[in-house]
């Protein structure tokens, strides 16, 4: 790149290194100094894309900013922003591998329920900021022929997520966005795994457990498996108890028509 | 979808709407001439989504984009566009706007305003994507000028020349942040009413006010930072006052994103920008019947 004329794109590029990987050399070259450092210059922007970022993640990982202490999820964020930089300028999207990053990063990894307690917050956080849908009107299945309901597949509303932790990482987000001190040592976090559904209600985001069988099935219904396939082979007898509270609560926005042969 | 019309922006005070101020907007209805809302903000539904259209029913509106980067060497990112382009249609503001700086370059989003080299390079650059997004739009966008902490040593213009131009080739409008003028102004030691002085009144479609901090780095030299996180500075009233004075009366706005104080505060702020656009008014209605 030739410092005295830079194409716009190089340009940018080196800026880029600056910023995100704290490769300053070819972009200072091109800046005046006037006095300050083009160093110093550029680590204005280096330190605004860290600290948008950062409180970025931790506007979408509350609970775990506070169960691993401020320092901590700050040198995570750090390595994380650095290694894994917004592809989005929506930056409510940014942060959906966090979760996987915390449970390799060595200082967190150690409390093992922390990367299930952020897969909750990550999937609450998409519930918060997920498209509007209506519900699914089940008078538009009831209207289909009955060869066409056998190959009927569930849209999830755009804000359902599924969640399954080791530990039980909805009391645990509850008890330390509640501050309930209390709550949180009465938590046994060895008390086994649990089986989550998250969605957005009216009344706003909800977190509840489902039976391992109910989750496994919903899942399945969420993942596009066709209705009638998935309901035959669901381990548990009152899958269509499970089916009609998600269909009455607006768990479903669509549907579609599989392909017979696929179905 | 809900049918707002485009009710316009008056050349009034208005505030940047920031979510701890949403219910308190929405229960008491403040006196405030208009509301402008970050795009970016709004872009998924929701409570926050369905809280804007509630209040937007008694405000006009103006969004305010920070993610197409108007000045990014590559191609806008598509998707993105789409996105403003959805969220434009779902709120029908009044003023659409977005930002003379880059923020994406090889896909990766830097979360920032990043200055441009003021060359003929990046005029077209800039141009091309200002097009680009108000025939994807259908309307015109205001394009505003930044505040900058460094200069490029190959630029060829000044930025005010650079933003007369973007305004004159794509036809879009001038948001002048008047806040940024002075930051960039004592940063860069310009003269402030002259860069002013040189912006083109009949493409300013509004103003924006905001405070700034001043940061001492090593070697004792002082940086003015737009923080968006203080009451606007007296150098920078006095400065809206020219603006004013020069452009006539103008919908101006008071941001305010840093520690985010009470709405009150907000509101304080906004009426004294609407006192200093009456007095203009008056005087131009003056002016007008002599």
């Amino acid at each position: 790149m030739s410092p005295a004329a830079p194409a716009l794109l190089e340009l940018q590029r080196a800026v880029c290194r600056g910023i995100v990987a704290r490769d300053d050399g070819d972009a200072a070259a091109c800046i005046i100094a006037d006095g300050i450092d083009p160093a110093a210059r550029l680590g204005i922007h280096r330190n605004t894309f860290a600290s948008v970022l950062t409180n970025s993640l931790r506007l979408s990982y509350p609970a775990v900013h506070r169960l691993v202490a401020a320092e901590c999820f700050e040198g995570a964020a750090r390595v994380y922003i650095e290694e894994q930089p917004p592809r989005c300028a929506n930056l409510d999207d940014y942060g959906a591998d966090f979760p996987e990053f915390l449970a390799r990063f060595p200082p967190v990894a150690a409390v093992a329920y922390v990367p299930g307690v952020a897969r909750l917050e990550w999937a609450v956080n998409r519930a918060l900021h997920a498209q509007d849908a209506d519900p699914l009107d089940i008078t538009s299945l009831a209207a289909l022929a009955e060869e066409e309901q056998a190959r009927v597949r569930l849209a999830p509303h755009p804000s359902a997520g599924l969640v399954c932790a080791d530990h039980p990482a909805d009391s645990i987000w509850r008890a330390v966005l509640a501050q309930d001190d209390a709550a949180l040592a009465a938590i046994d976090p060895a008390a086994g795994p649990v089986w989550l559904l998250v969605n957005r209600a009216e009344t706003g985001v909800e977190v509840r457990r489902l039976s391992e069988d109910a989750w496994s099935l919903t899942a399945a219904l969420f993942a596009g498996r066709a209705l009638h396939r998935a309901l035959v082979d669901a381990p548990c007898a009152e899958a269509r108890a499970v089916l009609a509270e998600h269909l009455a609560a607006g768990r479903f926005s669509g549907f579609s028509l599989a392909d017979p042969l696929t179905s | 979808m809900q049918q707002f019309g485009h009710s316009p922006i008056p050349p009034k005070a208005g505030i940047g709407l920031r979510f701890p101020h949403h219910q308190a907007v929405a229960d008491t209805r403040p006196d405030v001439a208009w509301l402008e809302a970050h795009t970016e903000n709004y872009m998924g539904g929701g409570t926050s989504l369905r809280c804007l259209e509630t209040i937007r029913r008694d405000y006009p509106l103006s969004l305010h984009g920070v993610g197409l980067s108007l000045g990014s060497a590559e191609a806008l990112d598509a998707a993105h566009l789409e996105r403003v382009r959805h969220t434009v249609d779902r709120l029908e503001p009044a003023l659409v706007s977005e930002h003379l700086s880059w923020s994406v370059v090889g896909g990766i989003y830097l979360a920032d305003l990043l200055p441009l080299p003021m060359t003929e390079e990046a005029l077209d650059v800039v141009c091309r994507h200002v097009e680009q997004v108000q025939a994807a739009l259908r309307r015109r966008i205001l394009v505003e000028n930044p505040s900058t902490y460094l200069r490029f040593a190959h630029s060829t213009m000044p930025e005010w020349e650079f933003l007369a131009e973007v305004a004159e080739r794509t036809g879009c409008g001038i948001l002048c942040d008047v806040n940024n003028i002075h930051v960039s102004a004592c940063n860069h030691g310009w003269n402030a009413s002259a860069y002013l002085a040189a912006l083109p009144p009949a493409a300013i479609g509004e103003i924006h006010l905001g405070g700034h901090a001043r940061r001492k780095l090593d070697g004792g030299r002082v940086l003015h930072i737009d923080d968006h996180g203080s009451r606007v500075a007296p150098a920078v009233w006095t400065l809206y006052a020219e603006g004013l004075a020069h452009f006539g009366p103008t919908p101006t706005l008071v941001e305010w994103d840093t520690d985010v104080p009470p709405l009150e505060v907000l509101l304080e702020e906004a009426a004294r920008a609407a006192a200093l656009l009456e007095e203009v008014e008056r005087e131009s209605g003056r002016a007008s019947a002599a």
